[in-house]
């Protein structure tokens, strides 16, 4: 689908909402306010964003949890109040506040979320055989991480889904460092996109700091799920801005990045980019940018109070929730 | 009422299920032939989408089923033996067991992981373990152990209808074991006991394989004047605490026998939860007659030594009458 005019500022408009409710989780945990752990997704609004633009409502997501997922949710059109009050603990969460940092949205498509890096591998299959079976022609976008991608259920799944032909496209958030360890240490080879051919399935490489590539490679991914064609891996190649986990020390094994490291990936910046590409073609206007921010910290605005002011939810839930009736 | 055996009955069970219901689909490693014949014939009636041969992936498994079950249908996966879940516990102690409650009661895992347990069969160390009580211990799961081909129809009815991921474990020396089994579906209700024979001086908790020792046991006990009660659980999660409450109030005296290791077993909950609720009704202190605490060994007269036998039932019977 060729992007009109509006699709493509949505887009930057996405990414920059993406990145301020992350500078506002990050600001909560701060304050006290999340009693949790965050994993900034800053760096990877492009593909969260770009990625998610191909999909349909009734799509399956699995977003990693870079940024929990939230970029993946936003490009989806959820905004932030349900993620940030699930943050803060509160009844108004996705998940009345009894998850936390691994949260469904299944009105989204969103059926899980998981403490253990990898357990989507698997679970992304049964989605995929959901997906199949309604013949609507759903598809399933499964996020994971260079660090992820280290795990034994990648194989199990990706070997099932290609010998039964699931509509699944297998998204890689390349960013180069699995917690405080870089990728040269838990990766043999240049590209994680290589697996693919084992399992004789497309596998492409793209610039995720580039969202108009990750759109096209996820666009082109997503129709030949679409169409039956079965799974495909694609790996973005982006940057991680910040610690692992908000607290901890950004470090790579146990040497701190430095500032100057930090700021030659930010020299990518897909937020950034996109802003100049769009101003030089004259999608976007000085004011229109001045706008969008505004626009952005009104909502940020509205989100935090919204879930400040929400209430926690009530112990006596506690033991409803287990079983289904 | 015809007589067959438990695997024709869960047989049975599934192809109702799937001619009701067309979300209920089976996947496993070679379920299309099915292991001691549980699944066989099945993907002749029902086609090769809703009986999936699977490669040798515990992981893909039960992940897919529970994915399946998150987006709306109705798997029963197969664990081919009970031993090969440690390959793929993450998916259903973190994932199938969690979800519903961590996503706030949004959605439902309807799936139902069929699974062997059991000595007898030669098969070793590491295929031929009983290990109900790892279950047991997760919120979230259900755990079914059928001991009759009528339990067994009835409790897989139920599983599969059943909203939550249940644990349905089959007892690999029972499946040809010979039962009356009606040829209609009907449930069972998980979380319910039964008392598969009635008495007045002890109660013996049996699961799987030793309810039928346990009832040998009774009637040798009878032949010596004492009146054994014997309980099959059927579930041990949810465990039917009224019945097993009321039948310790009435005989005041409780033997708990099972094929897992003695220490840390589901005797250890059956016997706490008696504790907790009974103990003013017990003339005896409760035993427990369980495997002994060791890998199960091959050769097949050390395999026959682990199993609790009659003769150990019975023993414990007589120690609980002495007091």
């Amino acid at each position: 689908m060729k992007l009109e005019k509006d699709d493509l500022i949505l887009l930057y408009r996405n990414m920059v909402r993406t990145r301020k409710l992350d500078e506002l989780t990050i600001k909560g945990l701060q304050e006290g306010k999340v009693l949790s752990f965050y994993h900034s997704g800053q760096g990877s609004e492009g593909l969260a964003v770009g990625s998610a633009a191909c999909l349909r409502k009734d799509d399956y997501l699995w977003g990693h949890h870079r940024g929990h997922g939230i970029g993946y949710l936003i490009g989806k059109g959820l905004d932030g109040k349900a993620f940030l009050a699930e943050h803060y603990g509160k009844v108004t969460g996705s998940c009345l506040g009894i998850s936390g940092f691994h949260f469904a949205e299944p009105e989204y498509g969103a059926l899980g979320a998981a403490g253990t890096i990898g357990s989507q591998f698997p679970i992304s299959l049964g989605w995929g055989l959901a997906a199949k079976k309604t013949g609507k022609q759903q598809v399933v976008l499964a996020c994971f991480g260079d660090g992820g991608s280290n795990r034994g259920t990648l194989h199990e799944a990706f070997n099932l889904a290609a010998v039964w032909k699931l509509p699944i496209v297998w998204l890689c958030d390349n960013n180069g460092m699995a917690q405080y360890t870089p990728i040269k240490d838990t990766y043999p080879k240049d590209d994680i996109a290589d697996l693919a051919g084992g399992y004789n399935m497309p596998g492409v490489v793209v610039d995720g700091m580039d969202i108009m590539a990750v759109y096209e490679a996820v666009e082109a991914a997503v129709d030949r799920a679409r169409a039956g064609g079965g799974p495909s891996l694609i790996e973005a190649k982006t940057a991680r801005y910040r610690s692992h986990s908000e607290g901890s020390p950004d470090v790579s094994h146990t040497v701190t990045r430095s500032e100057a490291e930090i700021a030659e990936l930010k020299k990518r910046d897909p937020i950034e980019t996109f802003k100049i590409k769009l101003l030089k073609q004259g999608v976007l206007t000085e004011e229109m940018v001045d706008q969008i921010n505004k626009e952005a910290d009104e909502e940020i605005i509205e989100t935090e109070k919204f879930s400040l002011d929400s209430p926690p939810p009530e112990p006596s839930i506690l033991n409803k929730l287990i079983y289904a009736e | 009422m015809p007589e067959i055996n438990m695997s024709k009955a869960i047989n049975n069970a599934l192809k109702h299920e799937m001619e009701r219901d067309p979300d209920v689909f089976i996947l496993g490693i070679d379920v299309s032939g099915g292991m001691m014949g549980v699944t066989a014939g099945l993907q002749d009636q029902f086609g090769e989408n809703r009986v999936r041969d699977t490669p040798i992936t515990e992981s893909a498994i039960v992940g897919a089923a529970v994915g399946a079950a998150a987006a709306g249908l109705r798997p029963v996966a197969e664990l081919m033996f009970v031993d090969f879940i440690g390959v793929a516990m993450d998916q259903l102690f973190n994932q199938a067991a969690k979800m519903r409650y961590m996503f706030g009661g949004k959605i439902k895992i309807p799936m139902v992981l069929r699974t062997t347990c059991g000595a007898g069969m030669g098969t070793a160390a590491q295929h031929s373990q009983s290990l109900e009580a790892w279950f047991m211990h997760i919120p979230g799961l259900k755990v079914v152990m059928p001991s009759t081909p009528y339990d067994a129809k009835g409790l897989m009815i139920s599983a599969i209808r059943d909203d939550n991921p249940v644990v349905f474990i089959e007892n690999k020396m029972l499946y040809f074991t010979q039962g009356e089994v009606p040829e209609e579906a009907y449930t069972i209700p998980i979380g319910s006991a039964d008392i598969k024979r009635e008495g007045e001086d002890v109660t013996i908790v049996a699961t799987g394989q030793m309810v039928s020792r346990a009832l040998n046991a009774a009637e040798s006990a009878s032949a010596e004047g004492i009146s054994v009660e014997v309980l099959d659980p059927r579930s041990l999660l949810p465990l039917d605490e009224g019945t097993l409450l009321e039948s310790v109030r009435k005989t005041h005296r409780m033997v708990i026998v099972h094929e897992e290791v003695k220490n840390a077993g589901s005797g250890a909950e059956i016997a706490a939860t008696v504790g907790e609720k009974a103990f003013g009704y017990l003339d005896a202190p409760i035993l427990r007659v369980g495997g002994p605490f060791c890998p199960i060994p091959f050769s097949q007269k050390l395999e026959a030594e682990f199993i609790p036998s009659e003769g150990k039932i019975l023993d414990a019977i007589k120690t609980v009458m002495k007091s």
